[in-house]
């Protein structure tokens, strides 16, 4: 847990009733990041994507189909109690993924990693891609590559790091001009300015300043159901992935629609109409 | 042309017919050696795994040659520290076995990961949170010391042991044997449960993770138990088919019955274990998350219950009870059919906890994820085996391996190989 | 020293222990591990100066300003612009991608001609002189009115010079692609006379009747729509969408209406009918009616009763009653045309009803409702000075109305009316209904010349390619469209120096002009076309530069226009699929696939989903319910009355049973292996179908079989 006041956790809340599933912030992750592409991309359990765009149903037959779209990122996440123990920082055997306590971001050292992947496995979301190629880029392509993301040499994992760089720049620019402050607008992600729809809001989830904040309205306290979880959102529309796990994604997600939110997670028969009311407790506001 | 290196008063087959039996063998191996090139050189792509099956084939056989190969340290314990005297005639192979599986199990590692020329990382920027790491640290110790354990078994080599410093060499080290085989044992207990560590601490995939004592998830104790239960059922059933291949009598029935009685106590505790182990994650652990045990089971065309009863039935209980009946245990064929079916129980133990894990979707919109092993993939796991078989047929030819061959042999009529 | 065996021997085991604990071989292990971080095949972008810069892009007809992070004045990142008037930030993954556009493997690298099936380099030099020679035999022969010209879009200067060049040469022959601001344009002058197009205010709209228009499917200008679609719940208007299958659109919508597919202009009739009969209809603007109003009442009402509409179209009585009253009594209602993208086949009879729900609704040049405007009129050619052959040849009548129809005359004649063709930024042998008639009616043109940055399946029928430049290498205008109810003047700026040899549009027209010589050069007279550009835009040329848009409307369109229903109270016939197969198969408009020109980006064929795409598999959308001994995911052969092929199924309850879907854009055969020999294009499956009326390709979906493989 993270007591010092002035620790960032940057997290984001995606608006599914807003997204339109365009891909549009796949694309931009790809761009800021130097994600590569190969030939055949259609093997989606082979295609660096991350940021991957997820198509969910609510599975009833013609006409009452829906349809909604799920991005996922990376989903930052703080591990049990939310103590930094992420599925995938605690499993890494190089310490080449590490959990940012001054900003909540996971990261991933591109030239510490030897490739065993055990991060892979040990992470539900998916949101961890291994190199199996070499990135190669049609001739003079590789013009376009951007010198803040250096590209990943084959056998490695990669994965979204909330645009890591941006909080770097940001910060160096808030200390050049004296500040220890680091504006909201000053450190955006690459699929949040890029998203048409305006579907994703990211911020810092410690700043009750911070958009992001004030529609997730983290709880901070333990959840008295399942201790594990920690930073509930207070707000009946949000949910995060797979909470029941202990994850503790910085990721939320945003629906009006009861059958979106519950594909959030899994639930027994019946668990979810027990549940679907149990919000982050008021009390602790 | 060899008689000089084979052991004095020991028959064996011609040196070309050797020779022979070896190129074949070597020509397998030839073509795993191929894969592998392939694989470092060109990088993972030559394999079918993929973002959903980070782990597969290649961690399925290293957790099987290792479980299998438990039955190394769990001899070495029996022999060296609960001072059980008649295991001594089987204690060689099985160090040699162990030796295999064990160096086996590090080439695979040096192939699965994606930086092999960095795999030192692990060593250097160590994370000791990660039950990989323990793995690495414990996997590499416990090779040295079955390479100490495997060295006096070498010098007694007809012409090496001629020389006074190996042969002295060799018998000091058997001296202090005991001290190395203790090690051994506390290396091995801690590397073959972090194995079980590695897929029970993954607590973000609700079919692999594990509740358990302190920072050990059940499985870490499991894949222990495990290990020391159906190890020895691997090295009876390498031992059985050495002597089928040779055509002799190499270990004397009472050893053979003494192991099998106590692999089949163990197992048959283990099979409790694991079955109370079950129980309590499809009825508690699983339904805590949301998980109804069906979701494991069910909706795609490969893992079903049977996989389960496979695993704890036929290829737990049942050759446990085989093993711990006197009847069935010194009857040959059931014994066989328990120690064949108790390997493979072992191996489906460790698919599952690899390759089922990877499978069975997570997230409620994702999808089954089944996968194929390209031949690459085949040929190098298929490469151990090739050099498995090449090392101890060397090693029976020239090393006397079986303290008990030349007294089980004696008659003029016996058979050559 | 004597060496024998056991002194060898004892040296080599020295040497090789000695060399075990020396620090060798950890430093040549950590050498390794650096090694492998630094793989020289591994590009390492170089750092540098961080520089933004402004422009428009042109890539669709969205026109949104962007913003471009240089490194060192190399260009990294494409991002939206804030503030602009047509986007406000927003930007599309296409858009974004549009430096891999720069770099794309099919980008044409110099003009090239055809010399035995295959293209040889040339120089600029070589080619003008090669197509004023060709083209310079027409004029001679005095018939200039057989050069036609086929260009992706009617507005901004670049296709200006294009007309300016026809005009001069003597030909009437240009024809444009049918993009939605085509079918716009057509359906204002059916409606209210020349030079008018429409544009819908949805960004206040409290009520948006959509008539398959994929809002935020790539409709209109996308990123615009889809701010409007995000803001829509806030605003609490409400979208109605009409169409068979659930789009993206459709799963936002409050409301989705499944159709029959092709009948949304005989809902769109019985809704009149529904408003006339109940006098639902706007008094007020009533006034403005003229020709055949009352003819057209009298029609609808009797040929579109309601029983007889939910029939056709599929949807009950009481939910045409009732959404045409909600539309009528909603406060700012909006009908959208325009199924899809609104580009394409599409037709006349559609768009002119379901507008004619606006001019009935009465909310028309008002705040939230449909915007009649005036073309945008900022351009300002010098006439062309026109020789007598050109005079006699501009004066002819045109060959047709439309691509299609122009094909088919050429289809029908034995030797080409069309003796020479320019064509420049469309790819009609992909993008259009039938691409193999197309192919072969351009075979019997005798001279074809491409104006295109990509090597695309127009541009390999052709004779001669001429290269130009993308967006990010050249500086034009782009004035907005697409329906959006603001008209934005945008001026793109080169980003970066021509990657290859290629040039401005501009400067290929007026080289190609100026190598003809005579007065075809004197209508040519600008050194090159930023002068031109700065002369023809001269009204707003400061502004431009200055702010780097002009809005020439923003504030509603003055005044009253007349509505004259004459075209629909004939009671046009409705172009119906051909064929007497089972299903009906329609294309399907996909965000992350552009359907024309360019083609997709790497990125943008890379999020393509695998139940779109599969390794070269291409795949169909079908309801399960309708499927029968089909499989998800399964093979199967589909077939219309122009083709059949191999594909995939895809169960997707969010289709209407007896529709089968299929993604447009896909199964290019560029010179791409990222976007290339990737699934089918679903053009070929479809046949053209000619609309009397309006001269245009009506064939929106055909009839279909399927049947396992």
């Amino acid at each position: 847990m993270i007591h010092d006041k002035k620790a960032h956790k940057y997290g984001m809340v995606i608006d599914l009733d807003k997204c339109t599933g365009c891909g549009t912030c796949a694309v931009s992750c790809m761009s800021e990041n130097n994600v590569p592409f190969k030939e055949d991309e259609s093997d989606k359990k082979d295609s660096i994507t991350w940021m991957r765009v997820y198509r969910l149903t609510n599975n009833k037959p013609f006409p009452d189909t829906e349809v909604a779209f799920l991005p996922r990122p990376c989903q930052h996440c703080g591990g049990k109690g939310d103590h930094g123990h992420s599925p995938c920082v605690s499993v890494c055997p190089a310490t080449a993924t590490d959990y940012g306590y001054d900003t909540g971001i996971v990261s991933q050292i591109y030239t510490r990693c030897f490739g065993c992947r055990y991060c892979m496995a040990a992470c539900p979301y998916h949101a961890r891609y291994f190199n199996w190629w070499d990135p190669v880029w049609p001739e003079g392509m590789e013009k376009y590559l951007s010198p803040n993301v250096s590209p990943r040499m084959r056998g490695v994992v990669e994965k979204c790091s909330f645009c890591y760089h941006r909080y770097q720049l940001a910060r160096e620019k808030a200390y050049a001009s004296g500040s220890d402050e680091i504006p909201e607008a000053d450190y955006q992600t690459a699929c949040t300015t890029a998203c048409p729809a305006g579907a994703i809001v990211f911020g810092d989830l410690n700043n009750p300043s911070h958009k992001v904040h004030q529609i997730v309205k983290p709880d901070p306290h333990p959840d008295p159901l399942n201790p594990d979880v920690v930073g509930k959102s207070r707000n009946p529309k949000v949910f995060r992935l797979l909470e029941r796990l202990g994850t503790n994604p910085k990721v939320y997600y945003m629906s009006e629609r009861e059958w979106v939110r519950k594909l959030g997670d899994h639930y027994l028969d019946g668990e979810w109409d027990k549940v679907k009311n149990v919000y982050g407790s008021a009390s602790h506001e | 042309m060899d008689a000089a290196l084979i052991p004095e008063g020991a028959k064996r087959c011609s040196f070309p017919k050797f020779m022979l039996g070896i190129a074949i063998v070597g020509a397998v191996l030839l073509w795993g050696v191929y894969a592998m090139l392939l694989c470092w050189f060109k990088g993972l792509n030559q394999t079918n795994m993929n973002d959903y099956y980070g782990f597969a084939l290649w961690i399925w056989a290293d957790l099987a040659v290792i479980a299998v190969g438990g039955g190394a340290f769990f001899t070495g314990l029996l022999k060296y520290i609960f001072k059980i005297d008649e295991l001594k005639n089987i204690i060689n192979f099985a160090v040699i076995i162990g030796f295999i599986c064990y160096s086996s199990a590090l080439l695979i590692l040096a192939i699965d990961i994606g930086q092999p020329l960095r795999g030192w990382f692990i060593f250097w920027h160590a994370n000791v949170h990660s039950m990989l790491t323990e793995v690495a640290f414990c996997l590499s110790c416990y090779f040295a010391v079955l390479t100490i354990e495997f060295i006096p078994n070498i010098l007694e080599n007809r012409q090496l042991n001629k020389v006074p410093f190996f042969h002295h060499l060799a018998h000091n080290m058997h001296g202090v044997m005991a001290i190395f085989a203790a090690t051994g044992a506390f290396l091995s207990f801690f590397h073959q449960g972090s194995l079980g560590g590695v897929a029970g601490v993954m607590y973000g995939r609700p079919f692999a993770f594990r509740e358990g004592l302190l920072i050990w998830p059940w499985s870490f104790f499991l894949f222990t138990w495990s290990a020391a239960a159906f190890g020895p059922c691997f090295t009876l059933l390498v031992t059985r088919v050495t002597e089928a291949v040779t055509g002799k009598k190499l270990v004397k029935d009472n050893v053979v019955h003494l192991l099998a009685k106590i692999s089949g106590w163990m197992i048959f505790t283990y099979m409790i274990a694991k079955i109370i182990d079950t129980l309590y994650w499809a009825k508690i652990t699983a339904p805590g998350l949301g998980f109804e045990l069906s979701h494991f089971y069910t909706s795609n065309g490969f893992y079903g219950y049977w996989i389960l009863v496979l695993e704890v039935i036929v290829c737990g209980v049942i050759p446990g009870l085989l093993l711990i009946t006197k009847t069935t245990r010194e009857n040959p064929t059931f014994r066989l059919i328990a120690i064949v079916l108790a390997v493979i129980g072992v191996c489906i133990n460790r698919w599952v906890m690899v390759l089922q894990i990877m499978a069975v979707p997570v997230m409620p919109f994702d999808t089954w994820a089944l996968y194929i092993p390209s031949w690459q993939e085949v040929a190098t796991t298929i490469l151990p085996v090739a050099y498995g078989i090449i090392l101890i047929a060397v090693a029976y030819r020239y090393l006397p391996v079986f303290p008990q061959e030349l007294e089980l042999n004696r008659r003029p009529e016996a058979r050559e190989s | 020293m004597k060496v024998d065996r056991r002194s060898f021997l004892g040296l080599g085991i020295g040497a090789v222990a000695g060399i075990a604990i020396s620090p060798v071989g950890a430093k040549l292990t950590d050498d390794f591990s650096i090694w492998t971080q630094n793989w020289p095949w591994t590009p390492v972008p170089p750092d540098g100066e961080v520089s933004y810069d402004r422009t428009v892009c042109h890539l669709c007809p969205g026109a949104c300003g962007i913003s471009v992070r240089k490194i060192d004045g190399r260009p990294v990142k494409i991002e939206g612009l804030d503030p602009y008037p047509v986007n406000n930030g927003g930007v599309c993954l296409h858009g974004i991608a549009g430096l891999q556009y720069l770099y794309d493997p099919s980008r044409v690298k110099s003009p090239m001609k055809k010399v035995n099936n295959r293209f040889v380099p040339i120089s600029w030099d070589d080619a003008f002189t090669m197509v004023a020679a060709r083209l310079g035999e027409l004029r001679n022969d005095q018939n200039p009115e057989t050069l036609a010209c086929i260009s992706g879009s009617d507005q901004g200067s670049v296709p200006g010079l294009f007309k300016h060049f026809m005009a001069a040469f003597g030909s009437p022959n240009y024809l444009t692609m049918p993009d939605l601001e085509s079918w716009l344009i057509r359906t204002a002058k059916t409606l209210h006379g020349d030079a008018y197009t429409l544009g819908f205010d949805i960004d206040h709209s409290d009520f948006i009747l959509s008539f398959g228009a994929g809002l935020i499917d790539g409709w209109g200008s996308p990123v615009a729509c889809i701010q409007a679609m995000g803001t829509r719940r806030q605003r609490e208007s409400t979208l109605v969408q009409i169409e068979p299958r659930l789009s993206n659109t459709a799963a936002s919508a409050d409301r989705w209406i499944p159709i029959n597919p092709g009948t949304e202009a005989d809902l769109a009739m019985g809704m009149c009918a529904v408003l006339l009969k109940e006098n639902l209809f706007d008094p007020g603007f009533a006034q403005g009616f003229s020709g055949g109003f009352m003819r057209f009442t009298a029609m609808v009402q009797k040929e579109y009763p309601l029983d007889k509409v939910a029939g056709i179209t599929g949807i009950s009585a009481s939910d045409i009653q009732k959404t045409a009253v909600a539309f009528a009594k909603a406060k700012m209602p909006v009908a959208l045309p325009g199924k899809g993208r609104g580009e394409g086949a599409q037709n006349l009879k559609e768009f002119a009803a379901i507008h004619t729900l606006n001019c009935l609704s009465g909310n028309v040049n008002k705040q939230g409702g449909t915007f009649v405007k005036p073309l945008p009129k900022y351009l300002n050619f010098p006439d062309p000075v026109q020789d007598t052959v050109a005079l006699k040849g501009a004066g002819s009548a045109p060959l047709a109305g439309s691509v299609q129809e122009l094909v088919t005359r050429i289809d029908k004649s034995g030797e080409s009316p069309v003796k020479a063709l320019l064509v420049y930024n469309a790819n009609p042998c992909f993008a259009l209904n039938d691409p193999s008639r197309i192919r072969a009616a351009f075979e019997k043109i005798p001279f074809k010349v491409c104006v295109t940055s990509f090597m695309d399946e127009t541009a390999m029928a052709s004779d001669v390619i001429l290269p130009v430049s993308t967006f990010m290498e050249r500086m034009e205008d782009v004035p907005s469209k697409a329906g959006l109810a603001a008209t934005v003047v945008g001026l793109s700026k080169p980003m970066v120096k021509p990657v290859f040899n290629t040039r401005s549009p501009g400067d290929v027209v007026i080289g190609i002009a100026r190598a003809l010589g005579g007065d075809m050069a004197k209508s040519f007279a600008w050194n090159s076309y930023d002068a031109c550009l700065e002369q023809v835009t001269a009204r707003i040329w400061g502004p431009l530069v200055r702010k780097g848009h002009v809005v020439l409307s923003k504030n509603l369109p003055a005044g009253s226009v007349k509505t004259d229903f004459g075209f629909l109270a004939e009671n046009p016939e409705t172009v119906k699929p051909a064929g007497a197969l089972e299903f009906t198969l329609i294309p399907i408009d996909n965000f992350r696939v552009p359907p024309t020109v360019p083609a997709p980006s790497p990125f943008a064929i890379k999020i393509v989903s695998d139940r779109i795409l599969k390794g070269t598999d291409m795949f169909v959308e079908i309801n399960p319910q309708s499927a029968k001994n089909l499989k998800d995911g399964g093979f199967a052969t589909l077939t219309t009355p122009a083709g059949s092929v191999p594909v995939r199924v895809h169960f997707n309850d969010g289709i209407m049973p007896g529709v089968i879907g299929m993604v447009k854009g896909l199964g290019h055969t560029l010179d791409n292996r990222y976007v290339s020999g990737k699934g089918v294009n679903v053009n070929t499956l479809i046949s053209p179908k000619i609309e009397p009326d309006s001269g245009m390709d009506a064939a929106f979906c055909i009839k279909a079989g399927i049947s396992k493989a």
